[in-house]
């Protein structure tokens, strides 16, 4: 792009514009100018027209939605599309607020440039909002905004998916204002070209109609003029009754390509016509551990090698195919350089837990929450509780492992792979290539999943650095092996409570210590449940490991924690566990509407069979509030979840479908962690593999499914991508203990049945 | 230990720093056995074994390797072309020849002989070889591959 500031006039004069919403041209996002607005010559945007669009006749009506001479209309969308749909539903969005018929809509992903930083995530991500009269600005990051969170999401570059941010940030602050942006540049344009005011202009299937001439033409024969209006200062946004196809399950624009196997994931692509050589890696196993020597004797003799490299930090071997390359891979002896984290094990690094838990006693440690007074309050409380719960690592095993194509030619460096974060991605590959970030051409592909693996650039970086030191394009690829052994991993947590009861076993206080940061900070607050005395703290531990955002992140410990907590004052209080939330959620009337979603659902209360139990649990996050009531079956040797009922009120599901089939994904997702799953360190390594040792569930242990949607709060979106997992694995232990008595305090549950 | 405080973008940026824990990206040590397409060396000590052993060996791997190709071409003396034409004697054959196969007209009119070298090159990209041919799968990207699948296809004819 060319130098923003020379571009003053532009900026200032659309900046005006952001007064109403996204598609603000002049906004710092990311260390970029982003621009997203109207397409005329002059104008900045220019770099963008050229990769978007380079078909005859087509013109950019603002950055993120394009208009063909076909009258196809493009939405652009700055997320990554990694199973999860949203993509298809911001599209959704755009779609609506333009008058646009749905079968006249394509999906493209934005490229990986500046521009198309999505400014609402940063503002989800970074900061509090600056839009007032939006209520739906994310808040609960306020706490955490602070001037190295801002640095760092400049420098991360903010162009992410993450957070499930997609539909209620971009969608509903950038997508929507887009389309009803270009809506009324179409109509304007109409209206001058007819000589008619725009007020007797409607529209609807992606065409201008002025009903009184007998005049409609297509969206595309103002596509061009339009591009030259003005940009209105305030788009009118549909309210929920205009809403047409906003609410219905428009069919995904990802389905056919998934299904007939055209869809490019990061271990298809690579450039075309091109043969394509590819790479095996290994890093040391242990944290800090770099490469000592490598003796590759066999290797060098080994069937398609054609190189053999010791990049410092990892060793790779490069070969005709994947294969040939791994098995080289495999013969090279390796010795690795000292690291301090070399004698780390799980256990050790629980002591250390437990020893900060104890000296954070009942109110040292960081302040996460504190209102009333827990610790005085538990002194007049008739009933005492105390449990302590623990949580493993996780690794994210995602279908596709990590991969990345590179090829770095003439001061210039392409890659090709699937990433949350498409700019920082391009900057771990300019780094290892050696050239400026301008010099990278990023072809941002499918991701074979992502749940917050794909959010490093540690795998560009790599393939780059090999796709340099040999002269010719390397598909990199790390084996199951190596995938598991380098992720970033959900961190293990041990988290104690006390609670007090009064004597009609209503909840008094509430106290509790655990040990990661929470990310994000609400994650272990409870100020839905009416409990007066409140204190929540954590203690600071050291970390023998990476850590990363697993799906639904700090959620994903703090659910289980939490409502497992929940259900033993329930029991303490010998009270139903049902009936005991109701109580707790008397000032939360949208909590309240969905556990009673779920309960209903579940047939709360009914008889089951002997040996069978019902659990339930609720968790907000991402905005999003969902409750979860588990069956388990305990009559054989393992537990058995037999079915989910999960009722969720995410403000308003947008595209229905798409909402339900990310309740189900989550609910897997949780359970196949919670049932049994755990990443352990030993010798400074983590010792699981492959999935014979870190489990996925199956089919067959898979339970059904029911989702229930409540549209509680149409302003106020919340997101679908994490928050059906926090309730699922706390609804399971519940239903346990409903069964049997039994109290698993401990994740995974397989440790208490083998 | 380290610690490793989890912030969603401080621990990315942790990551970007130690990606490159080296202090410079290059390689600290590069072994290049070969450059791409280029035909493996024999590997030294191996030239003691007789020839007629390695060939063996060699048609062995061609006959294994083809075993991609059989979808489409038969080999059987006298066997019917199916999508592809029957290979029985193509090395020393004119390209587009064999009677009664459709061939497109950019093969038919190729003017190729079939030896090991034209071969070598169809395999390696036959729409860069041939422009228009109907063969659009079965690049064989492995030069040992390709070889070997010619030393076996040399050994069909009478």
């Amino acid at each position: 792009m060319s130098d923003p500031v020379s571009e003053k006039p532009e900026r200032s004069r659309a900046a005006k514009w952001t007064r109403r919403g996204f598609i603000g041209a002049g906004a710092i996002a990311g260390g970029a100018l982003v621009v997203g607005v109207a397409v005329r010559s002059g104008n900045p945007v220019g770099k963008l027209k050229g990769i978007v669009a380079q078909g005859e006749g087509e013109a950019l009506v603002n950055a993120w939605v394009k208009i063909g001479s076909d009258n196809l209309v493009t939405a652009i969308v700055p997320h990554c599309e990694m199973g999860q749909g949203a993509n298809s539903t911001i599209a959704q969005m755009l779609a609506d607020e333009m008058d646009v018929n749905w079968e006249n809509v394509r999906v493209m992903d934005a490229p990986a440039d500046g521009n198309y930083v999505s400014q609402h995530a940063v503002r989800t991500f970074v900061g509090p909002g600056t839009l007032p009269d939006r209520p739906n600005q994310v808040s609960f990051m306020e706490p955490t905004y602070d001037g190295l969170f801002t640095q760092i999401g400049k420098l991360a570059g903010a162009y992410i998916t993450g957070g499930s941010s997609s539909v209620r940030s971009t969608g509903q602050n950038g997508m929507r204002i887009a389309g009803a942006a270009a809506r009324e540049m179409l109509v304007a344009s109409a209206a001058k070209e007819w000589g008619v005011p725009a007020a007797e202009i409607t529209t609807q299937n992606a065409t201008v109609i002025h009903a009184a001439s007998g005049r409609s033409e297509p969206y595309s024969a103002f596509a061009a003029a339009a591009a030259e209006q003005d940009l209105p200062r305030a788009p009118r946004i549909k309210t929920v009754d205009e809403y047409k196809l906003m609410g219905t399950p428009a069919p995904r624009k990802d389905i056919p390509s998934k299904v007939d196997g055209t869809a490019i994931f990061g271990v298809d692509a690579g450039p075309e016509g091109e043969n394509l050589r590819y790479a095996a890696v290994k890093a040391s196993p242990v944290v800090g551990g770099a490469i000592a020597s490598m003796d590759a004797s066999a290797a060098k003799e080994m069937r398609g090698v054609l190189q053999i490299l010791n990049m410092g930090d990892f060793v790779a071997v490069v070969a005709d195919s994947y294969w040939q390359a791994q098995r080289a891979l495999n013969t090279i002896k390796i010795t690795y350089t000292e690291s301090e984290n070399d004698s780390a094990d799980t256990a050790t690094m629980f002591a250390g837990f437990t020893k900060a838990l104890d000296e954070a006693g009942d109110s040292g440690g960081n302040s996460k929450a504190d209102y009333g007074d827990a610790v005085g309050a538990l002194a007049d409380a008739v009933t005492k509780v105390e449990a302590e719960y623990k949580v493993p690592f996780l690794a994210h095993a995602t279908m596709e492992p990590m991969n990345c194509t590179a090829w770095v030619r003439d001061g210039k460096c392409d890659i090709w792979t699937g990433t949350q974060v498409p700019l920082m991605a391009r900057d771990g590959a300019a780094e290892g290539a050696g050239v400026s970030a301008d010099d990278v051409t990023m072809h941002s592909v499918l991701l074979g999943g992502g749940f917050g693996r794909r959010l490093t650039p540690e795998y560009t970086n790599q393939a780059a650095r090999l796709a340099k030191a040999t002269g010719y394009p390397i598909k990199m690829i790390w084996s199951r092996e190596e995938d598991t052994a380098q992720d970033f991993y959900r961190p293990a947590d041990i988290s104690r409570f006390t609670g007090g009861l009064d004597e009609n076993g209503k909840v008094i206080c509430w106290n509790n210590v655990h040990c990661t940061e929470d990310e994000p900070p609400e994650a272990p607050l409870v100020e839905f449940y009416d409990i007066a005395n409140v204190s929540v703290r954590n203690a600071e531990v050291e970390w023998p490991v990476r850590l990363g955002a697993w799906r639904s992140v700090a959620h994903s410990q703090h659910g289980f924690f939490v409502e497992s907590f929940v259900d033993e004052l329930a029991a303490a209080a010998g009270k139903d566990p049902v009936e005991f939330r109701r109580e707790l959620l008397k000032n939360s009337p949208r909590h309240l509407a969905v556990l009673n979603g779920a309960a209903e659902m579940a047939g709360w209360g009914s008889p089951l069979p002997e040996g069978h139990g019902r659990g339930i649990a609720l968790a907000r996050s991402f905005n999003s509030i969902v409750a979860e009531v588990a069956e388990v079956d305990m009559t054989g040797e393992t537990p058995k979840v037999t079915k989910v009922y999960c009722c969720v009120d995410a403000g308003f599901a947008m595209n229905p479908d798409g909402l339900k089939a990310q309740m189900e994904s989550g609910i897997i997702y949780g359970l196949t962690a919670a049932m049994y799953d755990e990443i352990t360190i030993k010798d400074g390594a983590v010792e699981q593999s492959n999935f014979h040792d870190y489990k996925m569930m199956r089919m067959d242990d898979a339970p059904d499914i029911a989702v229930q949607i409540i549209n509680g709060a149409p302003d106020n979106l919340g997101g679908a991508g994490e928050p059906g997992l926090p309730p699922a694995a706390p609804a399971v232990t519940n239903a346990i203990f409903a069964a049997t008595g039994q109290r698993i305090r401990e994740l995974p549950i397989s440790k208490h049945f083998a | 230990m380290n610690a490793i405080k989890l912030t969603l973008f401080a621990m990315t940026a942790t990551v970007s720093l130690s990606a490159c824990g080296s202090e410079s990206p290059e390689p600290t040590e590069q072994i290049v056995i070969r450059e791409p397409g280029e035909a493996a060396t024999p590997v030294e000590g191996a030239a003691a074994d007789a020839d007629g052993a390695d060939a063996a060996d060699l048609v062995a791997a061609g006959k294994s390797a083809f075993a991609a190709c059989v979808a489409c071409h038969s080999v059987t003396p006298d066997g019917a072309s199916s999508i592809g034409p029957n290979l029985y004697g193509v090395v020393g054959r004119a390209a587009g020849s064999l009677a009664g196969f459709d061939y497109s007209d950019a093969m038919a009119g190729s003017g190729l002989t079939w030896n090991s070298g034209e071969l070598d090159e169809f395999l390696t990209n036959p729409s860069a070889k041939v422009p228009g041919t109907r063969m659009v799968a079965g690049a064989v990207n492995d030069a040992d591959d390709r070889a070997a699948i010619i030393a076996y296809l040399a050994t069909l004819s009478e």
